[in-house]
């Protein structure tokens, strides 16, 4: 049965090719209007999007590279297999996208017909700033997305991640603990 | 001239050597593309756009709403509106970006967060209007502050201004209240007789204790000695309060229901008035699933809550009355401990509250598996997948035992230690009150009063420690309600309605652009016309915009830009119930109301006679299947009723369509979902229908158009072909790629395009 289960899986990945992007020959860049492109077997393409396949668990993993037309080029098997700067154009694209600020701290949470409001403290490069949002729905949008980092959702769609729960500080932790699940 | 520049941004634009005065428009967003968020102000002259980048430290001081003590700026962009592109908003997931697009180069000027689209999307309205020549603030609305002016929170939801803290709950109170005005006297009734009631539970204690103890059982009483009596008079106090209880409980019962039935009423009714816009929202799609549960909170309120607060608001302001009469010393013993009581109660249901919040949400997800499993049955069969289901259902049931236990183990425990509390209270009136008795300051029946009195304070606290809670759960619905009933249809009637003798059926589309979400245009600039009793095709790629065209002409929603004239005049001039009657509309989503095949055929014009019913039903070729069925025309349709094939929905909804007779007909991917076979027969149908009448044929199945007097090819939103199927032929362009490849796909199966 095994073999036959392993024989099924290498007759599927001879079938499809997932069209994994040969790194040798891609040359990522940023355009004179500020987009991300991409030279790659010739081929110019002037505006990329790219996608994260698995953005929860494994963000730097199966990136998908897709034409202004949303035609996928290919995919990046794994970001750790760029180069230094051709990792750093790609990263600033995904952070552009996935732009996801860290929580540092909770200030306060308060609980208001329906809606809860959070003052966070955010961490962008080194410096810390304040953040006040307001989140509906908490059950939805205050998640768990595996068994250490947080999700908040705001109102207007913006996203908040807090890295570590355990490593957040006990007040913070107090603040937010009716609403972790 | 019109201007909008926050005060706050001034200081720090003039500081850059901007002449402020010539401003006309600013905003305040931010800026995410250099990997971390800026605050960035925007600001705009009549010759130039500004981009400010840098740092806001905001300081709250009191009375101010905000102030801004420091803007650190970092750079300052300055773009002349003469060299600036087209500007336009393009969202990713979390941010959007705004471009600027001139000769064929786009330019990134800013990545933003979400949360300011509809600030960047007003900006970009302003520029537009200036460069048209207009006044910049012409169909822009900038009223929406993020901010409530009163105490500074930020508004959750912008479009709805509603301050949680500041909301005026008193007049959500009073209009909640209006819901009674009809039912004044009974009103009436339900709170006399209950405060009457609540006024014999607390006399019962003082007749039976104080009145017993120091007057009949003590010599020189002035009732010494007539026991029976006062049993008799003790008795019917009770009988009298128990009377009244149950009083005012069966008109409460008969009152209560039918305000809440008016309330459904008119959510209902407004409802029906709501433009199709309204329910297609996201955020009234939550608002929509959360009407039942909405009613029913304010219902429990109004039946549980309300009532027993005024009982217990009243018991406990007439006991704390009566105690202070009674003895002033006692009295201020017992005052002290409800302040403290009142805090531990407050506590313990804020730890519940998480108890039940946690336990809720184990609970959906446990009702989410059992309605997984039972509808992926096959599905977890085929897989062999019966034991790990099984398993996580185990895991989340095992997280919810665990909340359930340490839920009831805070129960067991800190209601018990609350009580005991008060208990101690208690013994302290019973020792100090016992002092008292015996230096003959107070009676006995006194002090025994006073701890039957302490007593029935428990109960008013413990509701008033949660009643805040429930109220202001009440009060977030009733909001969400009044919203329904207070929002304001997008599509709406003119106030001198246009109403045409008949309508012939030329329509013309002028630059329609239509959005349903901000920043993504699903038709762009789309010109298209049909002459009166001409049928026009639409073919294209599905996301195309053809659906959503069919339902700008049908007005199901307004266009954002552009216009749409029928026999020349803009339809947004025309009587709505004059054109909603005269476009009769047959798409892939069929819709049954519960009822028999008759009321459903009927729909469109519910005086039709049988025979009328029946002709539509032939024409529609649905006679036969009809027929066939054991009640016939009666048989019950709908959500319970007969199951019918998709094909036979379509012909019930084409009979409607016939007997509705409308002057332009839009047919919608009408036959998308049919068998081939089942397809022939509706076309012969719709052949039927079509006659005589303007008709707009979307299909997928460009064979389906063969017979259209003209052709147009829709991609991205707008026109991109147009002609005879000869001419779209000849041309080799879009369609004629299309029809290739789907004769191709046809020939494959051997059969005819």
């Amino acid at each position: 049965m095994e073999t036959a289960a392993k024989l099924a899986v290498s007759a599927l990945s001879d079938a499809i090719d997932i069209g994994i992007l040969d790194l040798e020959k891609a040359e990522f860049y940023i355009t004179e209007g500020g987009f991300t492109g991409l030279r790659y077997d010739g081929q110019d393409y002037s505006r990329i999007t790219l996608r994260r396949a698995l953005p929860v668990k494994y963000p730097d993993e199966y990136i998908s590279v897709a034409d202004k037309d949303n035609k996928e080029i290919g995919i990046i098997r794994s970001l750790s297999e760029l180069r230094k700067d051709q990792y750093e154009i790609v990263m600033a694209e995904l952070e552009n996208r996935y732009y996801c600020p860290t929580v540092q701290e909770v200030r306060s949470v308060k609980d208001k017909l329906g809606y809860v409001y959070l003052e966070l403290v955010l961490k962008r490069d080194d410096l810390l700033y304040k953040k006040n949002c307001a989140v509906k729905d908490v059950s939805k949008n205050i998640r768990m997305l595996d068994d250490e980092r947080l999700a908040i959702f705001d109102v207007d769609g913006n996203r908040y991640i807090i890295q570590s729960l355990s490593k957040l500080d006990k007040k913070s932790l107090k603040r937010l603990e009716p609403y972790l699940f | 001239m019109e201007k909008h520049i926050p005060e706050y941004m001034l200081s720090a634009l003039d500081a850059q050597g901007i002449d402020t005065s010539g401003l006309i428009f600013a905003i305040h967003t931010d800026s995410v593309d250099k990997g971390g968020n800026t605050d960035v102000y925007i600001a705009l002259d009549s010759n130039n756009l500004y981009i400010l980048r840098g740092w806001e430290k905001v300081v709250k001081t009191a009375g101010a709403r905000r102030i801004v003590a420091v803007y650190e700026a970092d750079e300052l962009e300055v773009h002349p509106l003469s060299e600036l592109g087209d500007l336009s908003c393009e969202l990713l997931l979390s941010t959007g970006r705004l471009l600027s697009e001139k000769d064929d180069a786009t330019n990134i000027l800013l990545v933003f967060s979400l949360g300011f689209l509809s600030d960047i999307e007003k900006l970009i309205r302003v520029i537009k209007n200036i460069r048209e020549g207009k006044q910049p603030f012409e169909e822009v609305t900038v009223d929406d502050e993020l901010f409530c002016p009163k105490c500074g929170t930020r508004y959750p939801e912008p479009e709805r201004k509603l301050c949680p803290k500041c909301m005026d709950k008193v007049s959500i109170a009073r209009r909640l209240m209006g819901f009674f005005a009809h039912y004044r006297a009974k009103v009436a009734v339900i709170f006399m007789t209950m405060l009457a009631g609540s006024l014999f539970s607390i006399l019962s204690p003082y007749i039976g204790t104080k009145f017993y103890f120091d007057e009949v059982l003590t010599e020189g009483g002035s009732y010494y000695g007539a026991v029976l009596g006062v049993i008799l008079v003790m008795l019917a106090v009770r009988a009298i309060g128990t009377g009244l209880n149950t009083l005012y409980s069966l008109v409460l019962a008969k009152t209560v229901p039918w305000i809440i039935q008016d309330l459904k009423l008119k959510i209902f009714e407004a409802m029906q008035r709501l433009s199709v816009g309204f329910y297609t929202s996201k955020r009234t799609g939550s608002l929509m699933n959360r009407i039942n549960q909405d009613a029913t909170n304010i219902y429990w309120f109004f039946v549980d809550g309300l009532p027993y607060l005024a009982v217990n608001i009243f018991t406990f302001t007439g006991v704390i009355i009566l105690m202070c009469i009674l003895n002033l010393k006692l009295a201020l013993i017992c005052v002290t401990i409800v302040p403290i009581a009142i805090l531990l109660f407050k506590y313990l249901w804020s730890v519940f509250r998480r108890f039940h919040h946690k336990n809720w949400v184990y609970s959906s997800q446990l009702n989410s598996m059992v309605s997984d499993s039972v509808h992926g049955q096959r599905v977890i069969k085929a897989f062999a997948r019966e034991d790990e289901e099984a398993e996580r259902f185990a895991q989340v049931g095992g997280k919810q035992s665990m909340v359930e236990i340490q839920s009831f183990n805070t129960g067991y425990t800190a209601f018990p230690l609350i009580y005991l509390f008060m208990f101690i209270g208690q013994v302290l009136v019973t020792i100090i009150g016992g002092n008292m008795v015996l230096n003959r300051e107070i009676t006995l029946g006194t002090l025994l009063t006073f701890i039957a009195y302490l007593s029935m304070l428990y109960g008013p606290l413990e509701f008033m420690s949660w009643v805040s809670n429930w109220w202001a759960r009440c009060v977030d619905s009733a909001q969400r309600v009044f919203e329904i009933i207070d929002a304001k249809p997008d599509v709406t009637e003119p106030e001198n309605p246009v109403i045409l003798d008949r309508i012939q059926g030329n329509i013309e589309l002028k630059g329609v652009t239509f959005e349903y979400e901000p920043a993504k245009p699903v038709l762009k600039g789309l010109d298209l016309s049909v002459k009166a009793g001409q049928m026009l095709g639409i073919v294209g790629k599905t996301g195309a915009g053809k659906t959503t065209m069919a339902n700008l002409i049908a007005r199901l929603y307004d266009v954002t830009e552009g216009t749409i004239t029928i026999d020349g005049v803009d339809i947004k001039q025309l009587s709505l119930s004059q054109l909603r009657k005269s476009i009769g509309i047959v798409s892939q989503d069929i819709y049954l109301f519960i009822g028999t095949i008759a009321d459903n055929i009927r729909y469109a014009r519910p005086d039709a006679s049988m025979e009328d019913v029946i002709r539509a039903a032939k024409a529609a070729s649905a006679h036969d299947f009809i027929m066939a069925l054991p009640d016939a025309y009666e048989t019950r349709v709908g959500a319970g009723g007969q199951d019918l094939s998709g094909g036979e929905k379509q012909r019930l909804s084409i009979a409607r369509t016939i007997l509705q007779d409308p002057d332009i007909l839009i047919l919608d991917e009408a036959t998308a979902a049919m068998d081939t076979e089942t397809e022939a027969s509706i076309q012969k149908a719709l052949a039927e229908l079509q006659k005589g009448r303007t008709t707009i044929a979307i299909a997928h199945r460009l064979s389906t158009l063969r017979d259209a007097d003209t052709l147009a090819v829709i991609s991205d939103g707008r026109v991109v072909e147009s002609g005879t199927h000869k001419e779209l032929m000849q041309k080799k362009g879009e369609y004629f790629k299309l029809y290739t490849i789907q004769l191709e796909g046809l020939k494959i199966i051997n059969m005819d395009a």
